[in-house]
């Protein structure tokens, strides 16, 4: 099912380094260096979806830290005919991010102060690696195939971290549309992406 | 939101009971608990759902992937590593194939701080993985994940004593509790042992660290839904046979006893504590008489706030 992770994280590992996934079995079995190398490998893409969510610079890397935290912890849980560990790692750090916009009053200060957002945030092109700026572009070429209707509701849930129940009030539409479009939404991002099992 | 699409609006008004709706919400995490936790009993249900799930979040994850790059500070990593020492790791979700009669010896003879940690039998290395949970994602530490996890630790005592083994040896140090118990008391190991991991495995588990009086590193990590928490120390200095020491949870009613332990004098010692926390209790460890005193009688060596 992850032919596209596997595809894009050999990209970036054009040396002959350990894969994620073999830094994590060896960080299941205590491998303090392992967890620093596996660390060096994703932790930037770890902050800049947790800072993506959560904006405060500071707050971003407190999260950033339980995530490695958790992944030091559970790493013996992980399993890898299930998937890639990038996979696994991008959607702990995506729960983290959510948990704690929804546990604390960051989120709402963050929305009075950011608005709404959608996918066409600034992006800084000239810092990013080839690999990177490829993969942020055919996600946006993917996004640009939903209808402007699912954009939004995926976006809003995703990035901006609205429950469904919290985008059907904000775009006041019914709580069962919000459903079909987020579905509707990633089903037409998964075939645009080719995400298939 | 004026150019309201009507297709969508008759789908959407159409199909609002139907479990297989949340799919996207719930790989965006855009789902409150209970709703997570209705997705996932359909998901144990439907084989069909169990692969659009996992297609969906792998699909999600490319969103996320989307995001620029952030370089975290120097700081970060630096203090994530100091951290380590004193986080425990959860065992692997398989049995290992130790027996449970090794397991004393283990905690009788703790590794030396420094030890090895790769000896911990892995679960790529246990036999057929015939405890593998029926966890239909592939997300970690989804509510699912942790319902899992729970399922495990509620599991029968042998396969605890062997956790309860392997905890200790991931810590790298002492079992607290063990020495004040007279002989070795494996159920008290063992429980200790899971509520440790039941600690670190909680949703919404948190930690703070602080100095002891003589500069050891101490570490609460705690729940407050599981209303528990943690103690642990690093090379907590042994004390003599005539003393111990003691936890206290230090509330708006004063001080409560939460146990006593003792600490070898080197490696990680720590102690799940007896008794329940209330969100804000202050944990205090005092050096008491052996067996611990019903009031603080000396300043605490360390406090933490919850």
């Amino acid at each position: 099912m992850l032919d596209l992770m596997t595809a894009e994280f050999n990209l970036d590992a054009a040396s002959t380094a350990p894969s994620k996934e073999e830094l994590l079995a060896r960080v299941a079995g205590g491998d303090e260096a392992a967890f620093g190398e596996l660390y060096d490998q994703i932790a930037p893409r770890v902050l800049g979806l947790v800072k993506r969510v959560l904006i405060d610079h500071a707050q971003s890397e407190e999260v950033t830290q339980e995530i490695f935290l958790e992944i030091w912890q559970t790493a013996s849980r992980y399993e890898s005919q299930r998937g890639g560990a990038s996979t696994w790692i991008m959607t702990m750090a995506h729960r983290r991010a959510i948990d704690r916009i929804r546990s604390s009053q960051a989120g709402r200060e963050r929305d009075t102060k950011i608005g709404i957002r959608d996918l066409a945030v600034p992006y800084d092109h000239v810092a990013e690696t080839v690999e990177v700026r490829i993969e942020h572009e055919r996600v946006e070429k993917a996004m640009s195939r939903l209808t402007e209707l699912q954009r939004q509701a995926v976006s809003l849930s995703y990035f901006s971290g609205y429950s469904h129940r919290e985008v059907a009030e904000f775009l006041h539409i019914p709580l069962g549309t919000v459903k079909t479009r987020l579905r509707d939404g990633l089903i037409r991002l998964r075939d645009e992406l080719g995400v298939a099992s | 939101m004026t150019d309201r699409d009507q297709s969508d609006n008759v789908t959407g008004n159409g199909s609002t009971d139907n479990p297989a709706d949340l799919a996207g919400a719930y790989a965006l995490h855009a789902l409150s608990a209970e709703e997570a936790a209705e997705y996932e009993r359909y998901l144990e249900r439907s084989e069909q759902a169990r692969i659009e799930a996992a297609e969906l979040s792998d699909t999600a994850v490319a969103l996320g992937l989307s995001a620029a790059p952030v370089q975290p500070s120097s700081a970060l990593k630096a203090s994530l590593m100091a951290k380590l020492a004193s986080t425990p790791q959860l065992p692997p979700l398989s049995a290992p194939a130790q027996p449970a009669a090794d397991s004393p010896a283990v905690t009788d003879a703790p590794p030396a701080p420094g030890a090895p940690l790769t000896a911990v039998p892995k679960a790529s290395d246990a036999t057929a993985p015939t405890a593998a949970p029926a966890a239909p994602n592939a997300a970690p530490r989804t509510s699912a994940g942790e319902r899992a996890q729970r399922r495990w630790f509620q599991r029968p005592a042998g396969y605890l004593v062997a956790a309860a083994a392997a905890v200790a040896l991931f810590v790298g140090g002492t079992f607290a509790g063990q020495a004040i118990y007279g002989n070795p008391n494996d159920q008290f190991a063992d429980q200790q042992a899971a509520s440790l991991a039941e600690i670190n495995a909680a949703p919404d588990t948190q930690r703070a660290s602080t100095e002891t009086a003589d500069g050891q590193e101490a570490t609460l990590v705690w729940s407050g839904e599981l209303g528990l928490s943690a103690i642990i120390v690093d090379d907590l200095p042994a004390l003599g046979d005539d003393q111990d020491y003691q936890l206290w949870y230090i509330g708006e009613g004063g001080p409560i006893s939460a146990g006593t332990f003792d600490s070898t004098g080197s490696g990680t010692s720590w102690r799940v504590l007896d008794g329940t926390m209330t969100a804000g209790d202050t944990v205090g460890v005092t050096v008491e008489p052996a067996g611990g005193s019903d009031q603080p009688t000396t300043d605490p060596i360390v406090a933490i706030q919850s």
